[in-house]
């Protein structure tokens, strides 16, 4: 600490690692001690908090060098496990990219399980085909290797670390699985990511102390951020890291493969990063609560970019077990592991302790002023409410020789069933029609569903589409949230705009 | 108090048999899931120990396929606690202990009749082994 006890430098607080009496506290502890003595005492008595994070890393991969074989190949596509791996680079170059799902077992084995099995030490299987040239003559290989086989084996994730994450509920009434893992309809529970006031970015959310070349915990072992993540939005409290790391000393219990149901694979990583406490600005913004992180309650069930946002909640909330939604309590799991992310933060804190990880300044910090762009697109895609029309309606009073005959002049085939208020009770086909002459049904509650598959008007029409299909249906009546009837899309609406 | 799988067929599910057994038995049975509909179903119900082999072979002699299910098996090597599967339990059965380690109840699961967890565990940890009970009363019953 310098003389007057206003600020301290990372130099100083190595020199305090080499001696052995740096104070490291992790950031569960800082927040309890500031909030005992004050973000005055926090400042004089701690150096460094160490925070953590555990969760899935999709964006996450590693690069492998494999060296070369005898005749040498140019590698062109490669497998290893049955997961194919990138090839961009020379000849024997490989990225693992974590969501990479194997060919025999989908969904089940991927890209982080291969990298989680390598750093385990397992023995993976290597396959590779390539065109052959003069200087790589080699046109197909097959191997075993393990880690210790490998030139380099690093970890190179360009997403990790978000600061916080959405909060998943699912509004629809199907079941549906998505990367916030599988979701109850209804609202029946809700997801979420992130570690809250433990999370890194969270710690020090003006990037003062991190950026290019800040040494971190990653994957069990040293590691490196080397930027910015991909979609980094500091303005809206969303930064990223990117990071690297040798994988080769990395242990297995940070690094474990991930299977979403009908999402696919990924890697769960485990991170922390070192906060030097240079400042009481610092000591201050380490002491941030989950009470004080707000997250959106997004609703997953709705196919587009934007989805609705439900309503807004604190992290407190979120690792309580239920929140509120919509007036309703809901039950709330996360997907990141809190348990592993103090763990993170703990085995940094040791190593720091015992001088066995020294700080560094970052050569260059995270920007603070990027901005997270929607993609570009030059095509639009339809939507139900570009082909709908207007539906042919009855009620529930009606008599089936009536429908009939709407049937045929309107020239439709299928009915919608309504209430005095326009709201959707059910559909009735020309088949049903058909069907309740033959068996000699009169009502028309005895033919009509009730149970009817609909679409909503901000869909794309290829979702409402592939709905038809599986339910081997013809139309969707277009309804609004509180189940009005807006219109119909048919499967010819569909076959004239989309061509099939 | 140990759980017994009772299957009905489509024949079976309109008679009262499981309100006849309570009664000749006098034994209490709690219900803890039930599909049910006209085409047949199954309930899981908790009974007393003492009373399971009478029970069991009560439900038999209506032709009932009774089943002890398994539970779920967690492979804790497996589990990394990320608690995906805690908000699913309908019954609670999987909770978060202080220090956010995932904790499953055997006693509160409903076993194998639900499965709810098993196919939200990103760590692939939770198995649930179907009606492996006793398979040559179900085979008893599939000759009738």
């Amino acid at each position: 600490m310098s003389k007057q006890g206003r600020t301290r430098t990372v130099e100083e607080i190595n020199e305090k690692i080499r001696k052995g009496d740096a104070q490291v506290l992790t950031a569960e502890e800082m927040k309890r001690l500031v909030e005992s003595s004050g973000v005055e005492v926090a400042f004089k008595e701690v150096d460094v908090v160490t925070t953590g994070t555990f969760g899935a890393m999709c964006s996450s991969g590693a690069v492998i060098n494999l060296g070369h074989s005898d005749p040498p190949i140019k590698i062109d596509h490669a497998w290893i496990n049955d997961v194919e791996v990138c090839h961009p680079g020379a000849a024997v170059d490989l990225f693992i990219g974590a969501t990479n799902m194997s060919e025999k077992k989908p969904f089940e084995y991927g890209g982080g399980h291969v990298i989680a099995d390598l750093v385990a030490g397992k023995e993976v299987e290597l396959r590779a085909t390539a065109y052959g040239t003069d200087c790589y003559p080699r046109t197909s290989i097959k191997t075993t290797l393990t880690k210790d086989d490998l030139n380099q084996f690093y970890l190179l994730n360009f997403r990790n670390s978000y600061q916080r994450y959405n909060c998943a509920v699912n509004g629809s009434d199907e079941i549906i699985y998505t990367y916030m893992s599988k979701l109850l309809p209804r609202m029946r529970n809700a997801t979420f990511s992130g570690a809250g006031e433990l999370n890194p970015l969270m710690n020090d959310p003006d990037y003062e102390t991190m950026g290019m070349g800040t040494r971190i915990f990653l994957g069990g072992a040293q590691g490196y951020i080397i930027g910015e993540g991909t979609q980094h939005s500091p303005k809206n409290l969303n930064g990223t890291l990117m990071v690297k790391g040798d994988a080769k000393k990395m242990s297995p219990e940070f690094l474990q493969g991930a299977s979403f149901t009908k999402y696919g694979t990924s890697l769960y990583v485990g991170l922390g990063v070192p906060i030097p406490i240079l400042n009481e600005g610092l000591a201050k913004k380490t002491a941030i609560r989950d009470s004080e992180i707000f997250t959106d309650i997004i609703d997953y069930s709705v196919p587009r970019r934007d989805r609705p946002k439900l309503g807004q909640v604190s992290y407190k909330e979120l690792k309580s077990g239920s929140i509120i939604v919509n007036g309703k309590k809901v039950r709330v799991s996360s997907l990141s592991s809190l348990k592993m992310a103090k763990k993170a933060a703990l085995t940094l804190k040791t190593w720091i302790e015992e001088g066995t990880f020294f700080l560094t300044s970052p050569v260059e910090r995270l920007p603070t002023n990027t901005v997270f762009k929607p993609m570009r697109q030059t095509e639009e895609i339809p939507f139900v409410v570009s082909v709908m029309h207007p539906a042919v309606t009855c009620t529930e009073d009606e008599d089936i020789r009536a429908i009939a005959e709407r049937i045929v002049t309107k020239s439709v085939n299928h009915i919608v069933v309504v209430d005095d208020s326009c709201k959707l009770l059910g559909i009735v086909t020309s088949w049903d029609i058909t069907r309740a002459m033959a068996e000699g049904k009169k009502a028309l509650a005895d033919i009509e569903t009730h149970n009817v598959i609909t679409a909503k008007p901000d869909e794309p029409l290829e979702i409402a589409s592939k709905r038809m299909a599986q339910h081997n249906i013809s139309a969707l009546p277009v309804i609004d949230i509180e189940k009005r009837v807006l219109g119909i899309v048919t499967a010819e609406d569909v076959s004239k705009l989309l061509g099939r | 108090m140990g759980r017994i799988l009772i299957r009905f067929n489509e024949e079976q599910v309109s008679e009262p048999i499981t309100a006849q057994i309570i009664i000749e038995y006098k034994v209490p049975m709690a219900i803890l899931a039930a599909h049910v509909n006209s085409k047949g179903g199954e309930i899981l119900v908790e009974i007393p120990d003492e009373s399971q082999e009478e029970i069991v072979n009560a439900f038999r002699k209506r032709g009932v396929i009774v089943t002890v299910p398994k539970l779920i098996e967690v492979d804790a090597e497996k589990c990394f606690s990320c608690g995906s599967c805690v908000a699913l339990c309908p019954v609670e059965a999987i909770s978060l202990d202080k220090d956010c380690t995932v904790r499953f109840d055997k006693e509160k699961c409903v076993g194998s009749t639900c499965s709810i967890c098993v196919d939200a565990c990103p760590a692939r940890a939770i198995k649930s082994i179907k009606h492996n009970g006793d398979r040559s009363a179900n085979s008893r019953v599939k000759r009738n």
